[in-house]
């Protein structure tokens, strides 16, 4: 017994002893850094980047699966959002709108073929726009595809749009990455029903899908005739990586160039990269406005004083840089400031002022009982519910931040994770009593946003139905599409947005942004001012 | 036998309708509406116009029992319908993935029974050794370790650091290396500790001393008789995982960017796609009857006392 009891413990101490030397073994490696970052060896001239979900089928008049950025690169609209809001000519060289505002003449480019040698003109053009018309319900999203009378071929490169009713964000609209992009007529199928797929993927833009496996990679390579700025790399490979981590993983090695996106990887993996120094990485202006809504139907969100009173209850700055790690930034503004008429907005700055708060909340009637922490009135409790989406780590922190700092003010707030479409569902129902929200972005705002502000069935219109002015601003928000006048559109929009930011049931949060890591050799990374494009032509790689 | 096989295989039809029950049944019970799902995979606000369409497409709008009904014909003639997302039937999107998933779960098992075989073998005739303690440290390791986290130390290790094998993707052998060494490595240790107690239990039976003393070689004896017998709990644990293995690839092909059907499956499943949904149940329930099934069967022969009723022969 004794003997093998020896004889036992000998061999836990000779085990523990290789554990121990193959542990410090790859603890080793872990040491090892490299010393220049190294884009993939495998091919020169050609940029490699890592998309979460597989690209999809490349057909410019649909929605699912094909990716946005993808699309994009093959297919080009008319007209192009640029930064700051800018309209500016694309693949029509020019257009008039009549003083009316429903007639939209574009005068095309000359010098542009699709990638298979064929010529643009007003013919393909006009063929775009009746196969997409023939899906108005899947695309009435759009707003100016539900208008449409007329679609008409003046001449060879001359192409005119009717509407049936002035729709000012016409111009704008036709920046979208789809439905209105142009396929060459050999995309076509035989029956010219592009929704049920198209034959090839031909389009104007400055690349040409020339490899694909489904949910492995693409590979593009550049359209060596395109019209405009040819693209420094010959060709552009997108690695379908699902995993975020792995991501971060496959870029530590070198296998990958690029990794952008909103949320492409995670908070902690950026910061990481970032201090490494071996990286380059890049944040864009604003894309979007995280917002939080009250919803005012509610009877304690119902005072104007309680929803200032929660606003001035909670450090914006803190929360933002503290749960984003600065990746985002605090917003003043319901929509983001580089977007079209919205610069110029003039609303009451509500910082951050604890005792202001609570001063409010007495006002309005919620005052704080002997030994309790939970404000009440008229004996009920001033407790309030917080939807968040489940998947989404930014909502939950902040979410959580909030009910620890309303805790201060006596307010107890409930958080509660949903799934994403359960929190669009309850959303849209008014089943709700704060949700967190993002307006659409680039090129879809501000029109979009006030329109779903002003429409009902989306749960804006049921949330804010205690503003005095409500009636005034769904009028004034009604006018706005229709206007023909610059000047009376910028007023307009000016007093939607500052009034429905001082009643307080829309509360700016943040400032989402794009995000993106990419190797030393890499360079001329931008982000397109539209939020869903992405081109890459500047980017160029040094070997 | 013919009968016996002729009645399990029967005994899927059931097994398939409440499958399909189930499926279906909880699919509704979410509140999740998958022309909502759809319209946010495909970021656009959802107008009541492309709802209603959308819901239209997809046969929602009718009854609940119409809609079970008619799947149910459909699937009989191996019709899965099409995918809400891709617009594509969803056998084709199936079969496209399902030899990357197959590879890998074979690649797994073989290299978990390569491995556990031996390993579990030595560590049940050499009690307490080195290689027992070494079997049992790997077992706890195996169990305990969840799948992503090994998947993404093995990537770290192996393919940063050393970069003996690719980070991600699928192709030559070196990428099957390491998504195989994390889906294995459960297995092995479930599978070694079955082996070792399994052996251990043997050798204590009289027919080991009975061939010791008729002086057969102690070799013949193990190999020959011990792990024969000893081998049928685990070809009965393979069985059982064999199923469980198909559905374990879905958070390793993530992990690993392996473009197989669980990837496949996991998206489906946030995108509220239901006819890949129901596919892949059905597929996964097939799979499970038949390789319980096809158990039995080896068993059958490497034991021939199972076959028989009561020790004689039928």
């Amino acid at each position: 017994m004794v003997m093998s009891k020896r004889r036992n413990s000998k061999k836990v101490l000779f085990i523990s002893a290789i554990v121990l030397i193959l542990s410090t073994l790859l603890l080793g490696c872990t040491n090892e850094s490299k010393e220049n970052s190294t884009s993939n060896k495998d091919n020169k001239d050609m940029l490699t980047l890592a998309w979460p979900r597989d690209i999809g089928e490349m057909n410019p008049h649909v929605y699912n699966p094909s990716q946005l950025f993808a699309t994009s690169m093959i297919y080009e609209p008319l007209v192009s959002y640029q930064d700051g809001g800018k309209l500016k000519p694309h693949l029509a060289e020019s257009w008039e709108i009549s003083k009316d505002g429903k007639e939209y003449t574009f005068n095309l480019r000359q010098d542009v073929k699709f990638s298979d040698g064929t010529s643009f003109n007003a013919e393909i053009v006009k063929k775009n726009f009746d196969t997409i018309l023939k899906n108005v319900d899947l695309h009435s999203w759009l707003g100016f595809i539900t208008k449409v009378d007329q679609t008409e071929v003046i001449d060879q490169n001359t192409f005119k749009l009717t509407l049936k009713e002035p729709y000012y964000p016409t111009i704008q609209e036709l920046a979208v990455v789809r439905p209105v992009r142009f396929l060459g007529d050999a995309g076509f199928p035989k029956d010219g029903d592009t929704s049920k797929g198209v034959t090839k993927p031909v389009g104007t833009g400055p690349w040409i899908l020339e490899e694909y496996k489904a949910d492995e990679y693409a590979i593009f390579k550049r359209n060596e005739n395109y019209w405009g700025e040819l693209p420094k790399v010959k060709k552009i490979k997108v690695k379908v990586i699902p995993d975020a981590e792995t991501r971060v993983l496959a870029f530590e090695k070198g296998d990958l160039d690029l990794i952008y996106g909103e949320g492409a990887i995670s908070l902690d993996a950026f910061k990481q990269l970032e201090t490494t120094g071996n990286y380059e990485t890049s944040i864009s202006d604003p894309v979007a406005t995280r917002q939080l809504v009250m919803n005012t139907k509610k009877e304690q969100l119902s005072d104007l004083r309680v929803r200032q009173a929660l606003q001035y209850g909670f450090n914006k700055k803190a929360m933002v840089d503290g749960v984003t790690s600065g990746l985002e930034e605090k917003a003043d503004f319901i929509l983001p400031t580089n977007f079209p008429y919205t610069s110029d907005i003039d609303v009451t700055a509500i910082d951050y002022n604890v005792e202001k708060a609570k001063a409010l909340l007495d006002e309005a009637g919620w005052k704080l009982p002997k030994g309790k922490n939970v404000r009440e009135k008229d004996g009920k409790p001033l407790e309030i519910e917080l939807m968040y989406d489940s998947a989404e780590s930014i909502q939950k922190a902040m979410a959580e931040t909030l009910q620890s700092e309303w805790a201060a003010l006596g307010v107890k707030l409930n958080i509660v994770g949903v799934e994403l479409t359960v929190q669009i569902e309850r959303f849209k129902a008014n089943d709700f009593e704060l949700n967190f929200f993002s307006n659409y972005g680039a090129p879809y705002d501000p029109h979009t946003f006030v329109n779903v502000v002003g429409s009902e069935g989306f749960g804006f219109n049921e949330a804010i139905s205690s503003y005095p002015n409500r009636d005034e601003l769904l009028k004034q928000i009604a006018d706005v599409p229709g206007t023909t006048d610059e000047k009376e559109r910028q007023e307009l929009y000016s007093t939607i947005l500052e009034s429905l930011q001082d009643q307080g049931a829309i509360v700016p949060i943040s400032y989402i942004k794009k995000i993106a890591v990419y190797q030393k050799d890499v360079s001329d990374f931008t982000f397109p001012a539209n939020r869903d494009e992405h081109p890459f032509t500047g980017i160029s790689i040094e070997k | 036998m013919g009968t016996y096989i002729l009645k399990r295989i029967m005994a899927i039809i059931p097994i398939f309708l409440l499958a399909t029950l189930l499926t279906f049944g909880m699919i509704h019970l979410s509140p999740v509406d998958p022309a909502e799902a759809y319209l946010s995979a495909a970021h656009i606000q959802s107008t009541d116009e492309i709802l209603a369409q959308k819901r239209h497409e997809f046969g929602l709008d009718q009854p609940l029992h119409v809609q079970y009904v008619n799947s149910i014909i459909k699937i009989c003639q191996f019709d899965f319908g099409i995918s809400y997302l891709s617009n594509k039937p969803v056998w084709e999107e199936v079969t496209y993935r399902m030899p990357a998933t197959i590879q890998l779960a074979l690649g797994s098992i073989i290299l978990a029974i390569l491995v556990s075989v031996p390993l579990g073998f030595l560590a049940g005739i050499k009690k307490n050794s080195v290689i027992d303690h070494f079997s049992r440290l790997l077992s706890f390791f195996g169990a305990s370790i969840p799948s992503f986290w090994l998947g993404y130390l093995l990537i770290f290790f192996f393919s940063v650091k050393l970069d003996l094998f690719p980070v991600e993707g699928i192709g030559t052998w070196q990428h099957l290396v390491l998504p195989s060494v994390t889906l294995a490595l459960p297995l092995i240790a479930l599978y070694t500790r079955l082996l070792r107690a399994s052996v251990l239990e043997n050798l204590q039976e009289p027919y080991v001393l009975f061939a010791r003393t008729r002086g057969i070689h102690e070799k013949v004896i193990m190999g020959k008789h011990v792990l024969r017998i000893a081998i049928s709990p685990m070809i009965t644990g393979l069985g059982m995982n064999l199923g469980k293995l198909l559905t374990g690839t879905i958070i390793v092909e993530a992990v690993f960017s392996w473009p197989g059907f669980g990837r496949y499956f996991i998206e489906a499943i946030f995108n509220r796609d239901v006819p890949v949904i129901q596919c892949y149940v059905l597929l996964a329930a097939g799979l499970f009857i038949f390789s319980n099934l096809i158990v039995d069967l080896i068993q059958m022969c490497i034991d021939p006392r199972i076959s028989r009723k009561g020790g004689q022969r039928q």
